[in-house]
């Protein structure tokens, strides 16, 4: 291809760019030389520094792996959930923070507030998932003021999943559920760091996840008062700290609505315990 | 535990795929369709990696799309095919490659003559009268042996179909309750209900 | 005026013109002439070379004809070493379309790739145009044969029968008078031979002045490009008994 060799303007645009290499070297070198982008800069790929080495996991595994001097130990166990019914959607979260075997914080918000439609939870790396959720917070504000309204939930979610697919394999570590009312109603996304994005009308994340889920299916209906839904994903955050140890402290809820979210409650799972303790237990009869 | 299947009939290509999202050993999602349409007439089917799948599926997706914009006609079956393993061998060399398994499922819009491409993540791309990805492959592979005949009608292919989700119910240990299952012929891709 | 307005190709005159292309264009207009004639069985590419001298070794090799890929081929007016990297290009992008997809390239889309390079270099500083028209003649599963031209502006079009170089505006009249869209390669053929004979200044024509070409479907359906040899073109020229058009031509004269 002698004829090109010198002419970069007369290589076609061959493709649609894939993400997954958006993080090369290449791509910080240029962004970082270079303020004369073409395409709009706020929506360019994350120029998240990695760190100057060859091989950024290798990097991290040295960091965090159990014979490292120093060693980080990254958060990880939670109980997250976030589920859709007739009136919204109601999300619930603990708000335990561990380093391995050792509580490191009891009071830990794990709903992001991304704006006041929009709203994120935390599971697996607290930085990763504080980091990104801001920036996507920033993204949809610069989105909203190009186009005089609002994000879908379903883009806000994508550009999350995108940006950090482009660090797939690079030691990201999130679950995180995305939520929030737009045009089409109430919606309900689930984005973590392999780039994986689901919609669907239930979730829950994290370490306690199951047991969550244990008691949330066995309630769950779309039909539910905003009351009892609430009481539903208290109790499920609730048996979800009882059994695992790598959650509790509070329960926080919000319950987002069409006119935004709202913050519901943050009880003491130690106080929840007491409570549902002096309560019978529901019938069985069929 | 994912699933994919695709059977070739006469001028239609029958595919399906489970419709479990799973992540370790919990159920994330029950309902999710793993394909996406290229164009009128080709349908690819994905599984493997999170992440990847979609990222990569939506990739194609977006330059087969844009393949028809530039040039006023769509990829054949065969060039899509061509394509989609030439982006898999030059992703499989490098930093990150993606991990993911297809099967491109489509027909001639003019001839209706249908045609299954069986692609796996180390970019191997076979031509098939019928194909299976994962586990599916242990259980119905030799079924569709036995069953596949030249030039089936939609009712004979659903009926194979039906046998080899049945063979699945029976003796695989995987618990996958829906298949989203779909026909791509002349008129183009559509979702049926078996 | 003009002559400010020329030095760079990316600057248009007052008037909205850009030289350069014109100038490109204009140097076409004296390079031999070369016709495309489309039939439903195929299509006859035939071309005058300009520069012929008894010295001059006859090389194997087509001077003004070329083939691109095992379904297309090109004739050229104009500068024969700036086709020479055009014909690169388009070799090279024929055969990575062929690699990436399996398949052949759809004429039209290899025109295009072709006129965007050309484009480019009406367009960007310091760069001078391409001296090239060309005339593709083609097949592909979609549209079956087709006849196109490009020019070194980048503009492409699709023609049942078109000629491109010197003594253009003759040679025009008389393929619109006699072609027919029915007519057979044959017919194809023997109408190129005709305008080429009635349009070209030399009182002779020999093998040595032309160049030939068909690109057609044999008995299996296979696409063939078959280039024609001296001994193939003088028996061509016996055939339509090209003494009698030449000396017909002098009587009018």
């Amino acid at each position: 291809m002698e004829t090109t060799a010198t002419l970069r303007f007369l290589d076609a645009p061959a493709s649609i760019a894939a993400f997954k290499h958006a993080a090369s070297e290449d791509d910080i070198e240029a962004t970082a030389s270079a303020c004369v982008d073409m395409a709009p800069r706020e929506f360019a790929h994350p120029t998240f520094d990695i760190p100057a080495i060859n091989n950024p996991v290798e990097f991290l595994k040295h960091q965090t792996s159990v014979d490292a001097k120093n060693r980080i130990k990254i958060q990880h166990g939670t109980t997250t959930l976030a589920f859709k019914f007739n009136h919204g959607v109601i999300v619930a979260v603990d708000s335990r923070a561990t380093g391995g075997s050792y509580i490191a914080s009891q009071t830990v918000k794990k709903v992001i507030e991304i704006n006041p439609y929009l709203l994120g939870t935390m599971a697996g790396g607290a930085a990763d998932c504080s980091y990104w959720e801001r920036e996507l917070g920033r993204r949809c504000r610069i989105y909203e003021l190009n186009n005089k309204e609002r994000i879908s939930v379903a883009a806000a979610s994508k550009l999350l999943a995108n940006m950090v697919y482009a660090y797939k394999g690079m030691g990201l570590s999130m679950g995180t559920m995305v939520t929030g009312w737009d045009k089409t109603g109430p919606q309900l996304y689930y984005v973590d760091s392999d780039g994986q994005r689901l919609k669907a009308d239930l979730f829950s994340v994290g370490s306690g996840s199951t047991y969550a889920y244990g008691v949330l299916d066995a309630g769950y209906k779309p039909d539910l008062t905003p009351a009892e839904a609430i009481d539903l994903a208290r109790r499920s955050i609730f048996y979800a700290t009882y059994r695992d140890a790598y959650s509790g402290g509070f329960v926080s809820i919000y319950h987002v609505k069409e006119d935004g979210w709202e913050f519901i409650s943050r009880t003491d799972v130690n106080d929840l315990y007491y409570q549902y303790a002096a309560e019978p237990k529901p019938s069985l009869a069929a | 535990m994912e699933v994919l299947l695709g059977i070739t009939g006469k001028d239609f290509v029958l595919t399906a795929s489970d419709a479990t999202v799973a992540r370790g050993i919990v159920v994330q999602k029950r309902g999710e369709d793993k394909s996406r349409a290229l164009n009128k007439h080709n349908l690819m089917l994905f599984t493997g990696e999170a992440g990847d799948t979609t990222q990569f599926a939506e990739y194609i997706q977006c330059n087969t799309q844009l393949y028809r914009m530039r040039n006023g006609m769509d990829l054949s079956t065969k060039a899509v095919a061509s394509y989609v393993r030439k982006e898999l061998a030059t992703s499989l060399r490098s930093r990150n490659p993606y991990t993911v398994n297809l099967l491109i499922g489509g027909v001639d819009p003019k001839t209706g003559t249908p045609s299954l491409y069986w692609l796996d993540y180390l970019s191997s791309s076979v031509k098939l009268n019928y194909a299976a990805h994962g586990y599916a492959s242990y259980f119905c592979m030799s079924t569709m042996d036995r069953y596949w005949k030249e030039g089936l009608s939609l009712d004979e292919a659903v009926n194979l179909l039906k046998k080899c989700l049945e063979e699945l119910k029976v003796r695989f240990i995987g618990n996958l309750p829906k298949f989203v299952v779909k026909v791509t012929d002349v008129n183009g891709i559509r979702e049926i209900e078996i | 005026m003009a002559r400010r307005y020329d030095g760079r190709t990316t600057i248009f005159s007052p008037e909205g013109r850009l030289y350069q292309v014109e100038y490109a264009m204009e140097a076409i207009s004296h390079a031999g002439m070369c016709i495309g004639i489309l039939s439903k069985e195929g299509v006859v590419l035939a071309a005058e070379k300009k520069t012929t001298s008894k010295l001059l070794e006859q090389m194997q090799s087509h001077e003004k004809l070329y083939k691109l890929n095992d379904y297309m081929c090109v004739a050229v007016a104009g500068l024969t070493a700036d086709a020479n990297t055009l014909i690169h290009y388009c070799r090279n992008q024929a055969h990575s379309y062929t690699l990436s997809y399996n398949e052949p390239i759809p004429c039209e889309q290899l025109v295009q790739r072709m006129c965007d390079l050309k484009q480019g270099y009406t367009q960007y500083g310091g760069l001078r145009p391409f001296g090239v028209s060309f005339l593709y003649a083609g097949h592909d599963e979609h549209h079956g044969f087709q006849l196109y031209h490009s020019d070194p502006s980048g503009n492409y079009s699709g023609w049942k029968a078109t000629c491109i170089g010197a003594n253009t505006t003759n040679a025009t009249a008389l393929l619109k008078q006699d072609y027919t869209e029915e007519c057979s390669l044959k017919e194809a053929i023997s109408l190129a031979v005709k305008v080429l004979a009635k349009t070209m200044d030399s009182a002779s024509i020999g093998s040595d002045k032309l160049e030939f070409a068909t690109l057609s479907k044999n008995a299996s359906g296979k696409i063939v490009y078959k280039p024609y040899t001296s001994a193939d073109i003088e028996k061509l020229l016996l055939d339509e008994n090209v003494k009698k058009i030449l000396e017909d031509k002098e009587k009018d004269a």
